[in-house]
């Protein structure tokens, strides 16, 4: 007579539970890895070990200007030429509204204005936009540039 | 300077707050296991940090690193001083409550493997650029940045007509703490302190895994680890620079916090809920909601006969956010709620409101239709085939706070699918790592 352990009752019936659990765990893991994208990770993993090993010419904000690369350039340039203290209208296309965003965080501390503010603007830098240019104002990478008022320092 | 002194700064910066945080939190957390008094000492510390930063703004001095870490270090030496007369006896009788486990290692080690596969990718990837979300351009970045270049909280930030879009009224922790921790190296560098939020990743995986290993198993611990690592929907480099990802950490130590109080008669428990009641409600309005539902939660649950007790972890999760509404109120005025239409609710337009409701509950249903049902129907077949758990009490706290969004979604001032399309994955998501306390809790037969 072989021992063999009496099996608890219902034991075949906890497998079975414990089974789906396992299961309904796995695909649950599963689909929260639905955004993933492979390929867009693999070339952000390229990009950090890019910018670890301080590549020049690399430019971390690039990413941000996917709708318009030629736009961090611009902005680059206000930046330069318009002191902090200063309030800025940016006038840009409306859409998307990363233009306006990207414009008040680039160049913060700086005052951004949009175009119904104008009036309280020291200076005017517009980009791929008609409205609010007048004469004159100085040609920068992909805009113009207006002196308004007397700028703060 | 590059991108690995900038990192250092930043590192710097967080491990000063987590060793404020740990000083100062030692009175609630004695007990806890390692990981999960780190998670509370990063999220005790960013609250002191910010604090920091407030007072040297008043004070006039410009934050540095120095100086944050002389604030740090006066404040840790205040409560390490004031504690030490307590600590070797918790010490003691923490020991002695933690028996050795004899669960197996082979799958908790092989999914802690996952789990830190998961989370060095979301390092990796939220380290590959400046910021760059939308949220992070519009108000969290750009409130930080200001701060930090101006060396003040400018009042325009709260009055200038031009920033309408910058929520005003949103809380003011995170960017204080991008703030704080860009003084550490001296200039604002929007890639180094993307740091912050696998910083904050981390904390709630260490979260997660310590309570449910102290509390349930080591298997169980492991489970929910790798289930909230692998959330990709809040683990996500467009969430860097956002509030979704800190909010995630302090939604599991709020549970975790009110588990352990329907669960154990210590103090301590109402000490944590404080602390996570502050963490909540100074990161996101809706912090706000999710404690006042946890105190619904406790309230029903509670041990009868015990009303003191109750009190004081009601008055524990309350007053900390009352306090903040209090101080930001008097710190910057009334602001409007630019995100709702609060005239829907006057009898007037009170006609409006079933047509709105329906479509978003509408657009929910769709959502879950049509990229929920796998997740959805996997959750509901767990819930059948396993058995009660420790955090089955604050099940119903997850579907009213989505309840309480649709509600927030049919005021919206905006059209409330553009709304819902924009915002609903990701701030529903960052409840998923807390839920994750209440699924792996349950017993697997």
């Amino acid at each position: 007579m072989t021992s063999r352990e009496p099996r608890a009752p219902g034991a075949r019936g906890h497998r079975l539970r414990a089974a789906l659990a396992a299961i309904c765990l796995l695909a649950l893991a599963a689909s929260l890895l639905s955004p993933n994208q492979p390929e867009a990770t693999r070339a952000r993993l390229r990009r950090f070990q890019s910018a670890l090993a301080g590549h020049p010419g690399d430019r971390p904000e690039a990413m941000g200007f996917w709708f318009d690369p030629d736009y961090l350039g611009f902005l680059d340039e206000v930046g330069r030429r318009v002191p902090r203290a200063a309030t800025v209208a940016v006038l840009v296309p409306p859409r998307p509204d990363l233009y306006k965003y990207q414009a008040n965080y680039r160049l913060a501390p700086r005052r951004v204005v949009e175009e119904r503010w104008l009036d309280e603007a020291d200076v005017v830098a517009t980009y791929k936009s008609e409205i609010g240019r007048g004469p004159g104002g100085e040609a920068i990478p992909g805009g113009l540039l207006w002196k308004r008022h007397s700028e703060p320092r | 300077m590059s991108l690995l002194a900038a990192l250092a700064s930043v590192l710097a910066g967080l491990a000063s707050a987590s060793a404020v945080g740990w000083a100062v939190s030692r009175a609630a957390t004695w007990g806890l296991t390692l990981r999960e008094r780190i998670a509370w000492a990063l999220a005790c510390g960013l609250n002191i940090q910010a604090f920091g930063l407030l007072v040297l703004l008043s004070l006039r001095a410009r934050p540095s690193g120095w100086r944050l870490l002389l604030f740090d270090f006066a404040v840790a030496a205040l409560a390490l001083a004031m504690d030490r007369s307590r600590s070797r006896a918790r010490a003691a009788r923490a020991a002695e409550s933690r028996p050795a486990s004899r669960e197996s290692w082979l799958v908790p080690t092989l999914l802690y493997g996952v789990a830190a596969l998961a989370w060095s990718i979301f390092l990796g990837e939220a380290l590959a650029d400046s910021m760059w979300a939308t949220d992070f351009l519009a108000f969290w970045g750009y409130k930080g940045k200001v701060i930090a270049l101006t060396a003040e909280i400018p009042r325009r930030l709260f009055q200038d007509p031009v920033l309408y879009f910058a929520h005003r009224e949103y809380p003011m922790l995170v960017p204080l703490s991008l703030a704080a921790l860009a003084a550490f190296g001296g200039r604002w560098n929007d890639q180094a302190l993307a740091l912050f939020y696998p910083a904050c990743a981390l904390a709630t995986l260490l979260a997660v895994s310590g309570f449910l290993e102290r509390r349930v198993s080591r298997r169980a611990a492991a489970t929910a680890t790798a289930l909230a690592a692998l959330c990709a929907f809040l683990y996500r480099p467009a969430n860097a620079g956002t509030a979704e990802i800190p909010f995630a950490l302090a939604l599991v130590l709020a549970c975790s916090a009110a588990i352990d109080f329907l669960k154990e008669d210590r103090t301590s428990s109402a000490l944590r809920l404080a602390l996570a009641s502050l963490f909540c409600a100074s990161l996101k309005q809706e912090g706000a909601l999710f404690v006042f539902l946890l105190a619904v939660v406790l309230a029903i649950h509670a041990r009868r006969g015990d009303a003191r007790r109750l009190r004081g972890a009601l008055g524990a999760l309350l007053l900390p956010v009352v306090a903040h509404w209090i101080a930001l109120y008097l710190a910057r005025g009334n602001q409007t709620r630019r995100d709702f239409d609060f005239t829907l609710l006057e009898p007037r337009r009170w006609a409006e409101l079933p047509a709105l409701f329906g479509l978003v509950l509408g657009r929910f249903a769709r959502i879950g239709w049509t990229e929920a049902l796998v997740p959805i129907l996997a959750i509901a077949v767990f819930f059948l085939v396993t058995r009660r758990g420790i955090g089955d009490a604050l099940l119903p706290v997850f579907p009213v706070q989505i309840l309480v969004y649709a509600i927030a979604f049919t005021v919206s001032s905006f059209d409330p699918l553009y709304a819902i399309d924009g915002a609903f994955r990701r701030i529903a998501m960052t409840m998923f790592p807390a839920f994750t306390l209440v699924l792996c809790a349950r017993e697997i037969p």
